[in-house]
């Protein structure tokens, strides 16, 4: 590490974007599961929240 | 540092997802229960059959017959509800905390794709963008729905929902982070274009739903989703900020 970690924007540019994109898909499929997914599982726990988002639901 | 901005952003996410779950008991989630005593035609029924749900059959539903795949419960509710949690708050609360660790995720994504910083003092700008690509483009072609209200093929509107945002999004990026006019300009066709194609509609409109209610619920759903996102951005910036100066 060094002094250039004290600002995120100032990673290094590979293991910023690594990291940029480890964070987005991660995050992508989390929003996936709880708005998304098909599973009759995850609809029924996440109906209301589905709805209240405005995720397309039903 | 890395695993410790990703936790920061997590735990930001988290706790956003928490707080938003009483916030949607006052308002969201009492017209969507009011919406479903219409699915099935009138009021006073039951919305779901909790009592044979819970634990049991979401094991089954991972288990060797699992992979419940099947589309949607169609308007009219589950027969068995085959949700994760007995209670509906807990499968709300557990919903909510997935969705804002996700968005939480997403937004601090773009930030450090595109080479900026969410902080403390910045992060209701990039959550209200977040907002404008999220929730508001999608809602001009999908307004947010009820149960027991008409709509288009699921998969079709969730097609044009994700490029919605994901087209809304990239245009704010180059309309509000880039200087090159070349780049402004694509930005502002990026923000109409989806709007272009038609979002996806049934053919017969009629619902059961009172008008005033859907109204009512649209209007509760974007203020509920614009609050969502400031808390995002505020929350993403606030943890990323503490990271910093603890990194320090």
């Amino acid at each position: 590490m060094t002094t250039e970690t004290r600002s995120i924007a100032g990673l290094h540019s590979g293991t910023r974007l690594a990291t940029g994109v480890f964070a987005l898909v991660l995050g992508a499929f989390f929003v996936w599961g709880a708005g998304f997914a098909h599973s009759d599982a995850l609809h029924a726990t996440t109906h209301d929240v589905r709805h209240a988002n405005g995720f397309p639901c039903h | 540092m890395l695993v410790r901005f990703l936790l920061a952003t997590l735990v930001a996410g988290l706790f956003v997802g928490v707080v938003m779950t009483p916030i949607q008991y006052m308002r969201v989630v009492p017209l969507i229960l009011h919406a479903e005593a219409y699915e099935n035609g009138g009021p006073g029924i039951e919305p779901a059959h909790h009592h044979d749900a819970g634990l049991v059959s979401s094991a089954s539903a991972h288990g060797v017959d699992g992979k419940v795949i099947l589309a949607h419960v169609p308007a009219g509710g589950a027969e068995a509800n085959p949700a994760l949690f007995e209670s509906r708050l807990l499968g709300t609360l557990a919903a909510n905390i997935v969705t804002g660790a996700g968005f939480a995720l997403m937004l601090a994504a773009v930030a450090m794709l595109t080479g900026r910083r969410i902080t403390a003092q910045n992060g209701a700008l990039w959550g209200l963008a977040g907002f404008g690509a999220v929730a508001l483009a999608p809602a001009l072609g999908l307004p947010p729905e009820l149960p027991a209200m008409p709509a288009a093929d699921l998969t079709l509107r969730q097609t044009w929902w994700i490029m919605t945002v994901g087209l809304t999004a990239i245009g704010l990026y180059c309309l509000i982070l880039r200087r090159e006019t070349a780049l402004r300009v694509a930005g502002v066709a990026l923000l109409v274009v989806p709007h272009l194609f038609a979002a996806p509609h049934p053919a017969d409109l009629s619902s059961p739903i009172p008008p005033t209610l859907a109204a009512e619920f649209a209007v509760a759903s974007l203020a509920t989703g614009a609050l969502f996102w400031v808390l995002i951005g505020l929350s993403v910036g606030f943890a990323q900020d503490r990271m910093l100066r603890a990194e320090g």
